[in-house]
């Protein structure tokens, strides 16, 4: 015997194009939806990875403009201002901390870097405490520096395979014509790592004629009260205190303005789509007048023919549905290039994360609207007078 | 007419797929900005196509043994994997292809080389062009007059010069160091420029003539 569900897919078969064309739509919806979501929370978890990554939780610099500053230090770049190293010492006295470690940024000229020549960056790190903030990152090859004056490096693997450096070669800081020696190569961490080279920061200082620093990451005890430590490190002369849940903060409120724009396109491509069922299902019931109004007159009752109309609703939105987070699927990487290529800064590691849930979720709303937009047609249909609808014809 | 509908949905989607697909993965070597470094290669072109080749495609590990054997040292590139796909620009004069552009990464003394060379459609060098190279006195091999010397150059020319030993005659053999502190570069700029000439042969010219 055949089913009512039979009944309607055939039903929709019999105008193939036009079925296709709403699926195609219903298809497009789905995948922005779902992407959407995806994105939203794929960059939050992103962006947490970068910040655990940093092994520590403050940060303190010398004033200026704190957005600029917590950007640079997530990107790396070259602009900072310099503290005294003495605010090492101050810093460590405050209750609540647990360990700091100073960092010293320098960009140098490269003429030989591309066509009109590039900038070199280099991170200078304190051999005894820096280590002990990142106790995560592994060596492919070798290990960290001698001591903090070495004229040694330790490279990230992008670094390194950038450099096409192995440990024992040598490199050159440049502007400066200093060799220093490759001791120990990273494992990828997908993060900001990868790309960075360290120099032990007394041999940083020394090749840029400074004993100075721009940096404290500052580790903060467990139990301790994080605003009031903030507070207090406010109070210091001239620095400020960049703390990583107001990084995340101001980097979320970033592309808030671009996720409600993407989230209005992705309304409105549902409205168009559900616009484009209401089209094709009413479409059908219209061309189907005298066949539902001969179904009636063998005792289909109003409710029956309702149900038969609203299954290709749900057959439709559920086809289009699962295709459109199909496709988010497989096409999340090109979805991930094309959210990076916009945005002010992406973390790394994936942005468009699409789990079974998140999937689930999108599907449940897409076929929800969906069978809401397939009520009137269907309502329309179920009120079709048998007589007058033979007669008519 | 719905079955040419369907194909043409399926084919832009599979086109978009695969075309996304090179630009996600490294590659091995890139031009900094081709908008401005094509036409500095090849004057005369009016625009180029960029294209992904890699060894698992053409011919996997026997390919791979092949080249290595043609170079004469093993793990061709350095960290990079052996499907990691090489960055092949063809260059167009109006609609008529002129020549190619290619670039591999090679080691050097403080640090990586990025040698591009340019070639007609016969293989034969038109000029090459160091991205990045790294030293003091390394801006010597970047001046005009040394890549000159390297000005319609083949892969027979490398028959008689060895430049993992840098020994041998012939016209390679005949060019000079400039900058004699950097010997490890100047012998990586002519491997970088073998390997070059190597790839170019097995990924365009050896399959154009139709053997290996």
């Amino acid at each position: 015997m055949i089913t009512p569900f039979q009944v309607a897919y055939k039903n929709l078969l019999r105008k193939k194009v036009r079925s296709l064309l709403t699926l195609v739509g219903i298809l497009l919806s789905t995948w922005v939806l779902v992407s959407l979501f995806g994105f939203n929370r794929g960059y939050e978890a992103a962006l947490n990875r970068d910040i655990d990554n940093m092994g520590y939780q403050l940060m303190v610099m010398a004033k200026g403009c704190p957005y600029e500053a917590a950007t640079l230090m997530l990107q790396g770049g070259k602009g900072l201002r310099y503290m005294d190293q003495s605010m090492v010492d101050e810093i460590t006295r405050q209750p609540g901390v647990d360990r700091v470690t100073p960092i010293l940024m320098q960009a140098f000229f490269d003429p030989n870097k591309g066509d009109s020549g590039g900038i070199a960056g280099f991170y200078g790190v304190d051999a005894g405490s820096y280590p002990a903030m990142k106790p995560f990152l592994r060596f492919r090859k070798g290990g960290w520096f001698h001591d903090n004056a070495a004229n040694e490096v330790v490279m990230g693997y992008e670094a390194a395979e950038l450099e096409q450096r192995e440990v024992g070669d040598m490199t050159m800081v440049p502007e400066k014509n200093v060799p220093l020696k490759v001791v120990g190569i990273l494992e990828r961490t997908g993060s900001q790592d990868d790309g960075t080279i360290f120099v032990p920061l007394k041999t940083l200082q020394r090749i840029s004629q400074t004993n100075q620093i721009t940096t404290i990451g500052i580790k903060v005890k467990k139990d301790a009260d994080m605003e009031k430590l903030e507070n207090t490190l406010y109070q210091l002369k001239d620095v400020q205190v960049v703390s990583f849940s107001q990084v995340k903060q101001t980097v979320m409120k970033l592309i808030a303005t671009a996720r409600v724009m993407v989230l209005s396109i992705a309304i409105v491509a549902v409205l168009i789509a559900m616009v484009g069922v209401v089209n094709t299902v009413l479409m059908s019931v219209l061309e189907r007048k005298q066949e539902i109004g001969i179904l009636k007159t063998m005792g289909a009752m109003p409710g029956d023919i309702f149900r038969l109309v609203w299954t290709e609703t749900l057959i439709l939105c559920s086809l289009g549905g699962v295709a459109g987070i199909g496709f988010a699927l497989v096409f999340a990487r090109v979805t991930d290039l094309l959210a990076r290529s916009v945005l002010p800064y992406a973390p790394s590691g994936g942005l468009v994360a699409i789990d079974l849930r998140l999937s689930l979720l999108t599907l449940a709303i897409i076929v929800s609207v969906g069978l809401l937009s397939g009520l009137y047609p269907a309502w329309k249909a179920g009120r079709i007078r048998p007589l007058e609808s033979i007669r008519g014809e | 007419m719905r079955n040419a509908f369907l194909q043409l949905v399926l084919l832009a989607l599979l086109l978009f797929g695969l075309g996304a697909a090179p630009a996600l993965a490294a590659v091995a070597c890139d031009l900094n900005n081709p908008e401005r470094d094509v036409p500095r290669l090849f004057p005369e072109s009016t625009s180029y196509k960029t294209s992904y080749v890699s060894i698992p495609k053409l011919g996997g590990t026997p390919l791979l043994r092949r080249i290595e054997s043609r170079l004469g040292v093993q793990y061709l590139p350095l960290y990079a994997p052996i499907d990691v796909p090489y960055t092949l620009y063809e260059v167009y004069r109006d609609k008529k292809k002129i020549g190619y552009i290619h670039g591999v990464n090679q080691k050097g003394q403080f640090g990586g080389i990025q040698v591009f060379m340019s070639q007609d459609l016969t293989g034969r060098v038109k000029t090459f062009y160091l991205q990045k190279i790294t030293g003091s006195a390394a801006s010597k091999f970047r001046e005009a007059k040394f890549a000159k010397k390297f000005e319609g150059l083949t892969l027979r020319d490398f028959d008689s010069y060895d430049p993992v030993r840098g020994k041998g005659t012939g016209r390679v053999a005949e060019i000079a160091n400039p900058s004699p502190e950097l010997e490890t570069d100047f012998y990586g700029i002519l491997r970088g420029l073998k390997k070059n000439l190597i790839l170019m042969d097995e990924f365009v010219f050896a399959p154009e003539r139709g053997k290996p």
